[in-house]
């Protein structure tokens, strides 16, 4: 497999926006959607650029994920684009795309997604409160020290080769150096129109994401050992649970959540005060507002198997619950058996539309022919 | 039951397959146990996940899904979704230890009345074995 070696001396956000302003001067792209820093610089927002000289303002790769990039383009590119489109997104967001793609949500055709070996992102709210000190910590996370990065990066094990377009590869390659892969015929396109040659070799690049994988991988795996011992059965579960204050910021903030009317906040689940007064004399006692359990767990069955563990969820949440680790145990679960990758790609159908006709034979409880029942047999 | 304990049983049946085995058992004076309520949905395809985490959240000890032999179903394929979306929400409450064994799915024909019955006998006593079902119980669901 071979790539585009691009000088970056300035580190890899440079060598993005050189090739974001000769895509734009060159009509490749009709316009640019990219992170930049908000003028009151305390966090980042999307930008949709036109003018190759608003670009200096742009952030490609910002220490924060404020707002989700494929809820970003869904609010525009949802029946479609005129002309080509850059979106410049972090990995986690490339296969949040492809999902809301596959869902029906974003037309994918004229979006060019570019991506980059990402190393994380400091939480958001940290950030905000003091931008110096994440600025500092993410230089750190740009220098390969985890620490500060957000608890879902630190167990990331698809930070690298999403189902881009255009891939900025840098790991294991010499400072001041990026190399672009294509990961798509369009990609492969737009740098020969660009007239950026693919002849450098990536073998160190792909020995170096391969091992990074593996490591988190395992991490991946301990921390979710360790999750589930905390959080599984129904007490710890609600414990874990129980600060939550039901602003459904998480359903709010979640790329695939994107039903305009949500069933949790729809007329169906407003029950007659007749209900929750028979539900409270059940039980003695009912917590209100009612369903936080049903919430969550039904939103687990609803977007877990289209989950891109991206964390916008844990990062939103007011209470400091960890959300996105519980959605993502679950996700990973839930695509598991029906060996699915979120994101992985755009040809592969979603689970719940597809099916085998001779499949899950362990799920259908067998029948025993003469079940003669407990009462019968004692 | 032996131990006192009558579970409160929600037995989702499709209104082809699922409801015929049971009027099949009727027709045969088959009997099944009293606490076990029938919840008829047109298709198991077309029934929503959240109807059955609602039910095991908020009162049912058990869950048992009967849909048309694959093959048979009046939508074609619905109960070949279906199986997924059970086989969906029975790994969501395994990783979160909910109790996935509360929730059963089973192909039920038309003509199966004895096979409905049994099921749904045999369900019962199953979920009696398991004891209560501890969420219906908690005040802060």
């Amino acid at each position: 497999m071979n790539g585009a070696t691009v000088a970056a001396p300035e580190g890899v956000q440079q060598a993005i926006t050189e090739l974001l302003k000769r895509g734009l001067d060159e009509k490749v792209f009709g316009a640019v959607l990219v992170p930049a820093r908000v003028p009151a610089g305390d966090s980042f927002a999307w930008l949709l650029v036109r003018d190759s000289a608003v670009l200096d303002e742009a952030q490609p790769l910002p220490p924060v994920m404020s707002v989700q990039g494929a809820r970003a383009i869904y609010r525009f590119a949802r029946r479609g684009v005129t002309g080509k489109v850059a979106a410049v997104l972090r990995p986690c967001e490339v296969r949040a795309t492809v999902e809301l793609a596959k869902l029906k949500q974003v037309e994918i055709d004229g979006l060019v997604l570019i991506s980059m070996d990402c190393p994380g992102a400091v939480p958001l709210k940290a950030y905000v409160d003091d931008p110096q000190q994440g600025d500092a910590d993410f230089e750190k996370l740009l220098n390969g020290d985890q620490t500060p990065a957000r608890d879902i990066c630190k167990v990331c094990h698809l930070f690298s080769r999403p189902a881009s377009d255009l891939h900025f590869a840098t790991l294991g390659s010499d400072n001041g150096q990026a190399s672009i892969v294509a990961g798509s015929d369009q990609g492969r396109a737009v740098l020969k129109k660009l007239g950026i040659a693919e002849e450098s070799s990536l073998d160190a690049w792909e020995r170096a994401v391969a091992e990074r994988q593996e490591q988190r991988q395992q991490a991946r795996a301990e921390a979710q050992a360790t999750l589930r011992q905390k959080i599984a059965g129904p007490d710890k579960l609600l414990e874990t649970l129980s600060q939550c204050i039901n602003c459904h910021v998480c359903r709010s903030v979640c790329p695939i959540c994107y039903c305009r009317q949500c069933y949790f906040e729809s007329q169906a689940v407003l029950m007659p005060p007749e209900n929750i007064l028979a539900r409270a004399r059940r039980k003695g006692g009912m917590r209100l507002p009612t369903d936080t359990l049903l919430f969550h767990v039904g939103r687990m069955s609803h977007m877990s198997l289209s989950c891109v563990s991206c964390g916008a969820c844990e990062d939103a949440c007011p209470s400091s619950i960890p959300v996105a680790q519980l959605f993502s145990l679950v996700g990973d679960a839930t695509q598991k058996q029906f060996d699915y990758v979120a994101g992985r790609s755009v040809t592969e159908p979603l689970p719940t539309i597809t099916y085998k006709e001779d499949e899950l034979p362990d799920l259908v409880a067998p029948y025993v022919e003469t079940y003669s029942g407990r009462e019968a047999a004692s | 039951m032996s131990n006192g304990f009558e579970p409160k049983i929600l037995y989702i049946l499709c209104s082809w397959c699922g409801t015929g085995g049971a009027e099949t058992a009727s027709a045969h004076g088959l009997r099944y146990p009293e606490n076990v309520r029938i919840y008829r949905v047109n298709c198991t395809g077309s029934l929503p996940a959240v109807h059955v985490l609602r039910a095991l959240v908020e009162g049912a000890d058990g869950v048992a899904v009967s849909g048309c032999h694959p093959g048979d179903c009046h939508f074609e394929t619905g109960n070949y979704h279906a199986r997924r979306r059970v086989a969906n929400l029975k790994t969501i409450l395994n990783t979160l230890d909910l109790g996935d064994d509360r929730l059963w799915f089973r192909f039920v024909a038309h003509g199966e009345g004895r096979r409905f019955v049994d099921t749904a006998t045999e369900f019962s006593d199953h979920i009696a074995e398991l004891g209560p079902n501890p969420l219906t119980a908690r005040r802060d669901t």
